[in-house]
């Protein structure tokens, strides 16, 4: 127990000393992601890349465990911006299905998918998505704002917790970052977004913030040394959000799963992920650094 | 033992009563009844349930389809179906025209993203009220059961933006002319000349036949460019209105110069302003107050079957948008999915298989953090608790789960779990401070993150039309139950648990 207190010590007075240089990396983080998503931006118009659910279009999922390896190269002779994804069971590595992507209705994407396999496509083998590019277009800039209206309120229920603009504010900014983080890493790996996907950054706010509220209400609202306060929280915290990845995890091993679910569970991930760099460096230091001025004062 | 623990295990008591019907019957439920078909005519109807066929009883799809495998017969063959609405009786060398499907254990429902079946999101071309939308769903649903498809639910739906639209959806399969029932405007007109003698819809069609000797198809043949194509006919009765208009307009007209037993103009039909027949006008019904007139048209296909079968589809359009008349205003479909049955059960047994693995690996960590069996017991108790709750309520609001709504059941359960964490961490530290304020102290963190998950969530039951509302109804259904019902009942199971 006392080498275990000792240590503990000795990790608070280095902590003491570096805490607001510990900043710098998510601060560097933060603004890579923001000049990615900026030069994705100028790159292709857009913050994300939209799925046909958001950009007008057909979606075709095609159950088959049968090899079709050159099927996008073949559907291209016809439609040209037609994409194809394949689906694999993890576990036996064999193609589950196929996802055929494109912008054409789905009349003419499907008489082409048709003509290359020989086969017609049915109730039975396969499911058809199609989305106007006057929905898509208005159910894109809805979901942006929701998200928009989303964050506001969530900021409106901080300042309402905590009544001070600091230790708010950092709790804002680390939903921010949260946010913004794994949106680069999506534009990075090229991962098209659909409508349940930006539900799930809706999800990130609110899921997000909870170890954040845990931490500012712990350090603010409770007797003690800052340091022993903040560690004490980072137990809580850290547990919590571990299990809630190691409940994520599995998701990503079963094939068979709606693509909407994996696309939630992926960028939850990646959002919870972040959110331990930016709560305990980002979120802490700021209300480390706020709290020791106050008690100078 | 506390009043909150009472609470709690009194709503899973109702959970359980809302979720598993006391009382179901065993048999298979009739999903559909082809329109037009023997079994439609003998009185057999969407929701019933089978219960026997010929005094073998019926217990599941394959008991069904065991004894229905011995059609086609060489004869026609009585078949007695008896069902919980009485028996019905059919004749036919063929098996009944219709659809079966396993009776539901459970009041929970799914969306259509799991069980399959097909979704329309309809936009009128101009902007419409609440009410005029009101309007277009009385007219479509009655053409979609006139058509004969039934399990359909079309209703209105606004966004953000205000837009208007009306969604259709139809379990189960998809119907091969859904767009054109639902997106055309269905406007059938028959003019002599320009003048109008009659429209599509009751106030001026009284009576459509549409089967017996009345209705059919009466000729095949070859068309010119070497296509097959079957005509079919049907009867109509006007209205009283509409005869005299036929009259009044005849009356004007002389007789064919070429063909004297007719009249010089035909009777041109017209469905949303394209002609789709023209009739010769026999010279006895001038001036006549006739009320009997015969529909016809015709339907193409490279085989013969194939264009009896478009025929067949033609002529069933043309029946159901006459009785139902034509919708104010055109249609755009903004949205049309199809989802495969098959898939949709694969989806459901994996995100199964995904709920237990996911319960086991918390529970696992739980345990292996605190190390006592009671303890995680408490949590694992909850998280079902909260589950089986959230799925009690969307079944008593008779809500479809769909795959977002099972990804907010999930996100709620996890928000629980962080919940947990932290009312056994306040109750466990800080022990200066009497158990009661830790556990004050912890509802502060747990309230907080309540609202801002409901903040979060709340503005997508309104954005893109209500498509993703699933995902906000159970992760807010899911927190609300955690807060008011499972968390304070965990709290004082973790008081009495710290008390040992």
């Amino acid at each position: 127990m006392e080498t275990s207190d000792r240590a503990g010590s000795r990790f608070g007075a280095w902590y003491d000393g570096h805490y607001r240089k510990l900043l710098f990396i998510p601060l560097c983080l933060f603004i890579i992601s923001i000049v990615y998503i900026g030069y994705f931006y100028q790159q292709t118009g857009d913050f994300i890349l939209r799925d046909t659910s958001l950009s007008g279009g057909t979606s075709i999922t095609l159950q088959s465990s049968t090899e079709l390896s050159n099927l996008e190269e073949q559907l291209q002779k016809t439609i040209p911006d037609v994409s194809v994804r394949t689906l694999t069971d993890i576990q036996s590595g064999e193609t589950v299905s196929y996802i055929i992507e494109s912008s054409v209705a789905s009349d003419e994407l499907k008489a082409a998918v048709e003509s290359v396999l020989g086969y017609q496509l049915t109730e039975k083998n396969s499911s058809i998505e199609f989305t106007g590019p006057t929905l898509s277009e208005s159910f894109y800039r809805q979901l942006l704002s929701a998200l928009l209206i989303s964050f506001i309120l969530m900021s409106v229920v901080v300042f309402v917790l905590f009544r001070s603009f600091i230790p708010s504010f950092a709790v804002i900014f680390a939903v921010i970052a949260d946010i913004v983080m794994p949106l680069a890493v999506i534009d990075y790996f090229g991962i098209r977004i659909s409508g349940a996907g930006i539900a799930a950054f809706l999800m990130l706010i609110g899921y997000s913030v909870d170890t954040d509220i845990l931490l500012t209400s712990r350090v603010l609202k409770r007797e003690g040394l800052v340091n022993e306060k903040i560690f004490s929280a980072f137990t809580t915290g850290i547990l919590m959000t571990l299990t809630a990845l190691c409940a994520i995890v599995p998701a990503f091993f079963i094939s068979g799963l709606p693509d909407s679910f994996q696309q939630i569970f992926l960028i939850l991930f990646l959002g919870l992920s972040f959110d331990i760099l930016n709560t305990w460096i980002t979120n802490a230091s700021i209300l480390k650094w706020y709290v020791e001025r106050k008690e100078l004062k | 033992m506390n009043w909150k623990i009472w609470l709690l295990i009194g709503c899973l008591l109702a959970a359980l009563l809302i979720i598993f019907p006391l009382t179901f019957s065993s048999g298979v439920k009739i999903a559909s009844v082809a329109f037009n078909s023997s079994a439609a005519e003998s009185g057999l109807r969407a929701g019933q349930i089978i219960t026997s066929v010929d005094s073998n009883s019926v217990k599941s799809v394959e008991d069904y389809n065991q004894i229905i495998s011995k059609f086609p017969l060489e004869e026609k063959t009585k078949l007695i179906i008896g069902t919980n609405e009485g028996e019905f009786v059919l004749f036919s060398e063929t098996a009944p025209d219709i659809t079966v499907s396993d009776v539901a254990y459970t009041r929970i429902k799914t969306g259509l993203d799991l069980s399959g079946g097909a979704r329309a999101l309809v936009k009128p071309e101009i902007p419409v009220s609440q009410t005029e939308i009101q309007d277009l769903i009385a007219i479509t649903s009655n053409r979609l059961n006139e058509f004969g498809i039934i399990d359909v639910s079309v209703r209105a739906i606004s966004d953000l933006s205000g837009e208007n639209y009306m969604l259709v959806e139809i379990a189960g399969s998809t119907p091969a002319e859904l767009e054109q029932l639902i997106g055309q405007q269905g406007k059938f007109e028959a003019k002599i000349g320009n003048e109008t003698v009659f429209i599509g819809g009751e106030q001026d069609i009284t009576y459509v036949a549409r089967t017996g000797d009345q209705a059919g198809i009466y000729s095949c043949g070859l068309g010119q460019d070497g296509s097959q194509f079957c005509s079919f006919r049907f009867a109509i009765s006007l209205s009283e209105a509409a005869a005299s208009r036929h009259s009044t307009i005849t009356c004007q007209l002389g007789y064919d110069a070429t063909n004297p037993q007719y009249l010089e103009k035909k009777l041109d039909l017209y469905l949303d302003d394209k002609l789709i027949d023209s009739l010769f006008i026999g010279r006895d019904l001038k001036c006549s107050k006739t009320t009997q007139i015969q529909i016809s048209g015709s339907g193409q296909g490279v085989t013969r079957e194939a264009a009896y079968d478009s025929a067949l589809a033609n002529m069933k359009k043309l029946q159901t948008v006459l009785i139902t008349g034509s919708l104010p205003y055109k249609l755009e479909i903004v949205k049309i999915d199809s989802i495969s049955p098959t898939l949709g059960k694969e989806f459901t047994e994996n995100l199964f298989l995904l709920g237990v693995i996911v319960f086991a690996i918390v529970s696992l960590i739980i345990f292996i953090r605190y190390r006592k069996i009671k303890l995680t017991l408490a949590v694992i108790l909850t998280m079902f608790s909260e589950a089986f709750l959230t799925l009690a309520v969307a079944a008593l609001l008779k809500w479809n789960l769909d795959a977002p709504s099972i990804a907010g059941i999930i996100a709620g359960i996890g928000t629980g779990v962080n919940d947990q964490i932290v009312i056994i961490d306040e109750a466990l530290h800080d022990v200066k401070r009497s158990l009661k304020e830790r556990i004050k102290s912890a509802f502060f963190i747990i309230l907080g993150a309540f609202f801002t998950i409901i903040a979060a969530m709340l503005p997508l039951f309104w954005a893109g039309a209500g498509m993703l509302k699933g995902f906000a109804f159970t992760t807010i259904i899911g927190v609300t139950i955690g807060i008011l019902i499972t968390r304070p009942a965990f709290a004082e199971i973790i008081k009495n648990i710290l008390k040992e």
